[in-house]
């Protein structure tokens, strides 16, 4: 099988379970939700092929172009989602997070994509590619978990107010959830992205740290990471402000994903 | 003093101070770093001299923002020691005496009675909280006993350890702006260069430029390298990109190449007038190819960046720049030379070709990818004390990390109260991290302790 065939097989199943889990927006039934999980895992599997073809084809890592890592951060979303449902029961985030999963996928899959296997150039040549990208986009996915939940405890606290009998999950729980994916979260991009970032640019450039845009912009992101712990674990911040500092603190993480690569310039001009 | 060390101690100047380190750090992001006073008089007119004056211009070295990152860096010591006190008092000192009122406060806590004497229920306890692998200290008085289990108490000290690394990654950040050096050398083949700060020589033996298939996209730029110690020890190595050469405290990083034009890599189109079809197609001078579908054979004998002729016919290059690119081609079938001359990228209607067919064929130079020489190399010598500093950082970072999320200190109290023919048990468990875990764990001691058998 090709790997258009298996990454499309992956954007069919991802659109079937958002819609199964859709459907358990307005029924809550057991069975809704263990369906849409089997289905997001059936696409995850698929997308798993996906990724292992194109690295065996390609002789490199799954993220050396915006296709490849829009495609790998997706899956690393999809695959922090159902480990955090499983553990915690949350069907309810699946509708949510699966629009974010799908609308990864389709811009990995838009014509704006170049998707041609391209050579690594020199300075991607390097086994901490495979542990600097992958471990930070994990982390990213983490953050993407905390960042619907976060969400959806702004909706839920805001039903509270107004006394209307929740539908989903109760606030206390999306909170804690949301601080659960944070701690998961944080280790993985302070490592992936700092730590390994760090030991990589030293070996490559022969510094460890040279303020490029990118560096910065995690920088900025693990600062505010950084606060939403130190306000909640010294002062005791919960809630409605959480939720607001980790729905920034996963903006910035996109936006030192993406949008530095295209809106400013500097050493990290691959990906 | 008091109110400035509350000050520095305060969570709260840690937030405001990380908000607008994070608002300043994306001024920075925005503001192209380090270039001319031109550049930015251009770009952002009247505000350009107070950017500039701010230091907005180099943000990230100015005063004001380290002056930030101290400050902040001081208030993590503060704080953090100031807390430190009292949690090392609680683990190496901790009080084993336990109210029986302010155990039952706790929202994991029990009572009950054992039909056992006291020193038997103090075993049993013993046993249950050895298994669950805590650690047991006691006190006991006259008819009463206290037990404190504990397990993972570095847990507690976590975020200490994460503080500790990160101000250990500044102190490396600090001794490398300080101490550290970058030089850049541009090597020539065979020609020994005085690493000036370092008492060594670098000299370049070799440099190789790899493609991949097609020859278009660069593969690995190889430079090998010898040092040579002024005693004349030579020691040789293969830099590439990604893969240095530490040499006495110096790290030597394959960093740039030279650019040649002479071996620049052409884009030539071999129009045929008849039928009207361009047959594209890249080599570098010296190379030749035969045509897709068709018996002719391009060969590109020279290529000129700067093409010029002199009075003598004698043709040269005026400069290493594409001022006036030029190549010399030759077209032929089976021997027999169809075409040949010179072609120019910039006057592809004034070609100096000549040839028995002429007419019958054009060929265009379409595009030029500089050559790299293969004589230079720019090779990057780095010297930095700081980076050990910045591992063993890292290293406390994540074990911090670690610790404080997923090693969380338990305590589980125990008070005995001895009576006649049967023990009084107050019990409780204290953690401030995963409550479910800790519930669950207290549940089943309590059920094992209430066992009568």
């Amino acid at each position: 099988m090709k790997e258009a065939t298996l990454f499309n097989g992956a954007l069919v199943l991802y659109a079937v379970a958002l819609i199964v889990y859709l459907v358990y927006q307005f029924q809550t039934r057991e069975k809704l939700a263990w369906a849409g999980w089997i289905i997001g895992l059936l696409g995850l599997l698929s997308h798993t092929a996906a990724l292992i073809h194109r690295t065996l084809v390609s002789g490199h890592a799954p993220f050396t172009n915006m296709y490849e890592s829009l495609s790998f951060l997706a899956w690393a979303c999809l695959a922090a989602f159902l480990i955090v449902d499983r553990v915690f029961k949350i069907p309810r985030a699946g509708f949510l997070f699966l629009i974010v999963v799908l609308a990864l996928m389709l811009l990995a899959n838009s014509p704006l994509m170049p998707k041609e296997i391209t050579p690594l150039v020199p300075a991607l040549q390097s086994y901490w590619l495979w542990l600097h990208v992958s471990i930070t986009l994990l982390g990213e996915a983490f953050f993407a978990v905390a960042f619907i939940t976060s969400l959806m405890y702004l909706a839920a606290a805001a039903r509270d107010k107004k006394g209307v009998k929740p539908g989903g999950p109760p606030s206390e729980k999306l909170d804690r959830i949301s601080y659960r994916c944070v701690a998961v979260g944080f280790p993985l991009f302070t490592l992936g992205g700092l730590v390994l970032g760090m030991v990589w640019a030293y070996k490559a450039w022969g510094t460890y740290w040279s303020w490029d845009p990118k560096e910065v912009w995690s920088l900025i992101t693990w600062f505010v990471f950084a606060l939403y712990l130190h306000t909640r674990l010294v002062m005791g911040w919960k809630g409605k402000r959480s939720a607001l500092i980790a729905i920034i603190g996963f903006l910035l993480a996109l936006f030192t994903y993406f949008g530095v690569n295209y809106l400013l310039a500097g050493l990290h001009s691959y990906a | 003093m008091k109110s400035l060390i509350r000050f520095l101690s305060s969570v709260k100047l840690a937030i405001t101070l990380i908000i607008i380190i994070v608002i300043v750090s994306i001024l920075g992001t925005l503001i192209p770093q380090g270039r001319s006073a031109a550049e930015y008089a251009d770009r952002y007119s009247s505000l350009a001299g107070w950017l500039m004056r701010l230091r907005f211009t180099d943000l990230y070295h100015s005063a004001w923002y380290i002056a930030l990152l101290s400050l902040l860096a001081l208030n993590t010591v503060v704080c953090t020691l100031t807390r430190l006190g009292p949690k090392l008092r609680k683990t190496f000192r901790p009080n084993l005496e336990a109210e029986a009122k302010a155990l039952l406060a706790l929202k994991d806590s029990a009572r009950f009675s054992k039909k056992l004497g006291l020193e038997d229920t103090a075993g049993r306890a013993r046993q249950a909280l050895a298994r669950r692998g805590f650690k047991i200290q006691e006190q006991a008085e006259t008819g009463r006993i206290n037990l404190l289990g504990r397990k993972r108490t570095l847990g507690r000290f976590g975020s200490d350890i994460v503080h500790l690394g990160l101000l250990v990654i500044l102190a490396g950040g600090i001794f490398s702006s300080l101490t550290g050096l970058r030089v850049f050398l541009t090597l020539e083949k065979g020609k020994p260069q005085q690493l000036q700060p370092a008492g060594f020589q670098v000299r370049l033996d070799k440099f190789e430029t790899e493609y991949y298939p097609g020859g278009r996209s660069v593969k690995a730029w190889k430079s090998t390298l010898t040092t040579i110690e002024a005693g004349g020890r030579e020691q040789s190595a293969v830099v590439e990109v990604n893969r240095p050469f530490s040499y006495k405290g110096f790290v030597l990083y394959q960093n740039s190449y030279v650019p040649q034009a002479k071996s620049s890599l052409l884009w030539l189109e071999v129009s045929d007038k008849a039928r009207n079809v361009g047959r594209p197609t890249t080599l570098r001078p010296g190379q030749s190819t035969r045509l897709a579908d068709t018996d002719l054979t391009l060969r590109l004998l020279r290529f000129e960046p700067d093409f010029v002729r002199d009075e003598g016919g004698l043709v040269s290059s005026r400069s290493e720049e594409l001022n006036n690119p030029a190549a010399q081609i030759e077209l032929s079938r089976g021997g027999e030379i169809l075409t040949s001359g010179w072609v120019f990228a910039r006057y592809p209607d004034y070609p100096l070709i000549h040839g028995n067919k002429a007419s019958d064929f054009t060929v265009a130079l379409r595009d030029i990818q500089p050559g790299i020489s293969s004589d230079f190399s720019v090779i990057e010598a780095a010297q930095d004390r700081g980076v050990p500093l910045i591992w063993v950082g890292c290293g406390l970072l994540m074990a911090g990390l670690f610790l404080a999320f997923y090693w969380p200190t338990r305590e589980v109290r125990l008070r005995l109260e001895g009576a006649p023919g049967k023990t009084e048990v107050f019990a409780a468990a204290i953690g401030s991290k995963s409550r479910e875990a800790l519930t669950s764990e207290f549940d089943s001691l309590r059920s094992e302790l209430r066992r009568e058998t």
